[in-house]
């Protein structure tokens, strides 16, 4: 099911929440398990078994993990529950990938398996390893209750496109967690924000791109407006999911981690990464590039390490190629920026801004591009090749006619309007903003239903990671 | 002290805050579960999702959950009023040029559809050589050509996407062989369309069935009488685009030679009159005008005082223009090969003398995957 439905918003919802509320606290958690369960079959019938199979695996391997911790048993449940998560991964979504790229090598061609890729693998099967590792260093107890165990793995809100919240960060609120009127206010409003990120802001910015790649009136200028759309695109896409499922956990008591800090404004490729997909870029740091020497190795290992951890970055985001080489060009600025040019950088006032910004709109272009060619093809296309001109009739039009939601987008990516309502917040009284802020909730829910009651255009880019 | 009131204050504002949007929300999702179904949505002119059927089967193939979403989004309650607030919010708010594709230029919605489709120009040429080579090359038939602009072609905003009307009616002249090309796009202007529709008045363009006439060698009636039909016309694009808009006037024209035709419509083996005023009321007034989509009809003019005769091979557009060539021939035949396959017409139509004349639409030759 996905947030942004009539199905999801005015069926789904009421009714989980309202069911959630009215049971006592001791069955909150099946209640989340069961409507999790729904929530997910109804978009993934069959693969619903996988992913309970799976929980119930790492259920089991946690217990014994922990039991028979420094034996054979134990390490042995461990690398086993490990492959078998990964196993799920690697089949269910690089199987294709790998015989594809291996019949391109070797010439030989050999028949696809042609695998629908689960929704929101990616997400689940990080947190179960996340909670294999932490119980596996006892930095966390085994759970012993399947429910909680379900709970932490299927719930609804982060199911699917995350933040990929690991066991140590929930364990304590699976089992009590406080519920207050003033978490709720706050989740409701973070929920309708993104909601509005959204539907509001990431679907016409989709639109606009989608126009452009199939104009036949093309032009450099044209070309940049791309680039600079589906970056802003891909960041409300994502972060507009990610504040809808952070302002779900704050409805049902859950405090999850932020998962973006307005990465449009870093000064480095460096710290973009720290604030973007925080979730994901701190598992890879604790679970694959810190046991893997992290900083303190030799220069080689060094660019071993991050180059490594780069390439599945950019693998974990999709089986394709285009995907593989956005992590690994990702990885080499790192590297660059570590090595030499990150003290440079931070001298800059505003070349390290445009530094950023134009890395950015390059290396989402080829992560958004159906191929790695047709990728650099559109970023030719911004430097004029291929004959293109200046601007053209269509360029003007759909300029003008998707620049207001362009400065919107701008504007919002960074931390401006979210002061402006800080201070506005301080200045007006309490009484005020009780009346304020759910009319503004009212307004976005019914702005966001509009469209999506008459738009057809509403995929979640990340549901195939 | 001080700090323990503000607490219990700020606890008393979220309470009314959230109880404030559990209302509505709650309230609007009550309503949605309890709507009762509605069939069709005027304003959009089709059928709505009914509530799908349950059954093991489409729940474990997941189609089940497809219908659903569908039912979901046709019957949520204020539909329409939500499909008005987007195109506002587009339009006003965020200045957007169109809305689903229209704009409105002067009062008119005019769906901007402005890339040209070679390929299916060229199909169009294709099908009508078809037809010409198997009925009419060895005839001693008349065959002419015209090409009705689509309102876009009026459009005068900046920044108008419009595709090469030029292009497109050279090119189609030169494709289309042994015809001759009758031009009426210095005839029209943005005043002779429905503002809501995209079809021609038929009231403002007696001088294009004049002209038409002319060029095949007769004339038509110039006198006819207006009759208003209604004062609340609501076209095809209304709905589409969904802002709030006036609806307008729709009117017939007849005369004594119009009114004593007789029309037969073969789809459905009946007579038929040329005026539908039932449709006036119904989801497409439009097909007021020999009503509607019908593959095959013929109008005899008793009072024709000559035996010439005329086939037109026709989209919507010609429903209009039609009752008025009438007033010049014997028989006016009305074909349109998206509902008629042009293999089967030898069996309906006698092919011998006639003037054959090919009247589209710039949109539909421009979308001609629908000819058969």
């Amino acid at each position: 099911m996905i947030f942004s439905t009539i199905t999801f918003l005015y069926y789904f919802l009421p009714v989980a929440l309202m069911v959630y509320f009215v049971v006592p606290s001791a069955l909150k958690n099946l209640v989340l398990v069961v409507a999790s369960l729904i929530f997910y079959a109804w978009g993934e019938p069959k693969y619903v078994y996988l992913m309970i199979a799976l929980v119930i695996i790492g259920y089991i391997a946690g217990i014994v993990i922990h039991k028979y911790r420094g034996k054979t048993l134990g390490k042995v449940t461990y690398l086993v529950s490990l492959l078998l998560c990964f196993f799920a991964l690697g089949f269910f979504k690089y199987a294709d990938f790998f015989i594809e790229s291996f019949g391109r090598v070797t010439g030989i061609s050999v028949k696809l398996l042609g695998i629908a890729l689960p929704i929101g693998i990616s997400f689940y099967v990080f947190q179960l390893v996340s909670y294999l590792v932490e119980v596996k260093r006892e930095n966390v107890a085994p759970q012993k209750n399947i429910i909680n165990m379900f709970a932490y793995v299927t719930m609804f809100p982060q199911l699917i496109a995350g933040p990929i919240v690991r066991y140590n960060q929930i364990e304590k609120q699976l089992v009590s967690r406080t519920y207050n009127l003033e978490k709720i206010r706050a989740g409701i409003t973070r929920f309708a924000l993104g909601l509005g990120k959204k539907v509001l802001i990431a679907n016409q910015l989709a639109e606009l791109c989608d126009i452009i790649k199939a104009s036949h009136d093309k032009s450099i200028l044209f070309m940049w407006i791309y680039g600079v759309a589906t970056a802003l695109y891909i960041y409300y896409d994502f972060s507009g999911y990610s504040d809808m499922a952070i302002g779900l956990g704050s409805i049902l008591g859950f405090n999850f981690p932020e998962n973006f800090n307005y990465p449009f404004i870093s000064g480095s490729i460096t710290e973009f990464w720290r604030r973007w997909h925080m979730t994901l870029g701190g598992w890879f740091r604790d679970y694959v590039y810190i046991p893997m020497g992290g900083n303190r190795v030799g220069i080689c290992r060094l660019i071993l390490n991050i180059l490594t951890v780069w390439m599945l970055t950019g693998l974990w985001h999709g089986a394709a190629t285009n995907f593989l080489l956005w992590g690994l060009l990702f990885g080499v600025i790192l590297l660059i920026e570590k090595l030499w040019l990150g003290k440079k950088l931070e001298k800059t006032l505003v070349l390290k801004h445009v530094y950023v910004l134009l890395l950015l709109v390059f290396t989402f272009v080829i992560f958004a591009a159906d191929n790695v060619g047709a990728g650099f093809e559109q970023i030719g296309g911004m430097f004029g090749l291929g004959g293109l001109p200046l601007s053209s009739l269509e360029t003007k039009y759909y300029f003008r006619s998707y620049i207001s939601v362009l400065l919107m987008a701008v504007l919002g990516a960074t931390p401006l309007i979210k002061d402006m309502f800080g201070k506005l917040k301080k200045n007006i009284s309490e009484k005020w903003l009780a009346f304020v802020e759910p009319a503004l909730v009212i307004a976005i829910l019914a702005l966001s239903t509009a469209y999506i009651v008459d738009g057809s255009f509403n995929p979640f880019l990340y549901f195939r990671f | 002290m001080n700090k323990e009131i503000s607490n219990i204050k700020g606890a008393l504002w979220d309470r009314i805050a959230v109880t404030i949007i559990v209302m509505f929300f709650g309230g609007f999702a009550i309503l949605t579960w309890f709507k009762p179904v509605s069939d069709m949505s005027v304003e959009e002119r089709r059928k709505l999702k009914d509530k799908p059927s349950f059954s093991v089967e489409k729940i474990v193939s997941g189609q089940y959950m497809k219908e659903f979403e569908e039912y979901a989004l046709d019957q949520i309650p204020l539909r329409q009023n939500f499909r008005e607030i987007k195109a506002l919010y587009g339009t006003y708010v965020l200045g957007q040029l169109d809305n689903n594709e229209l704009t409105i230029f002067e009062g008119h919605i005019i769906n901007m559809e402005h890339t040209l489709d070679e390929n299916s120009l060229e199909y169009a040429a294709n099908r009508f050589n078809t037809i010409y080579d198997k009925y009419l090359s060895d005839k001693n038939i008349n065959v002419y050509m015209s090409i009705i602009p689509d309102k876009n072609y009026f459009n005068g905003r900046d920044y108008t996407l419009k595709y090469d009307y030029e292009y497109l009616v050279e090119k189609m002249c030169n494709d289309v062989e042994n015809q001759t090309y009758i031009d009426i796009f210095s005839l029209l202007d943005l005043e002779d369309y429905y503002r809501t529709d995209p079809h021609l008045r038929q009231e403002n363009i007696v001088d294009v069935a004049a002209k038409l006439a002319e060029s095949m060698g007769t004339s038509i009636s110039t006198d006819y009488e207006q009759v208003q039909v209604t004062k609340e016309f609501y076209g095809t694009y209304y709905g589409q685009m969904a802002l709030p808009v006036k609806g307008e006037e729709m009117s017939y024209l007849t005369n004594d030679i119009v009114s004593n035709c007789t029309v037969y419509d073969y789809e459905n083996n009946r007579d038929i009159d040329m005026y539908n005023l039932d449709a006036v009321s119904g989801n497409d007034p439009y097909e007021m005008y020999l009503y509607g989509p019908l593959s095959l009809i013929t109008i005899t003019n008793p009072k024709a005082d000559n035996e010439k005769e005329l086939i037109i091979f026709r989209d919507s557009f010609a429903s209009s223009v039609a009752p008025m060539l009438a007033t010049a021939y014997n028989k006016v035949t009305l074909v349109d090969i998206r509902y008629v396959s042009p293999e089967y017409l030898g069996n309906f139509i006698e092919f011998n003398e006639q003037d054959v004349l090919f009247l589209y639409s710039t949109s539909v030759l421009n979308n001609s995957e629908t000819i058969k």
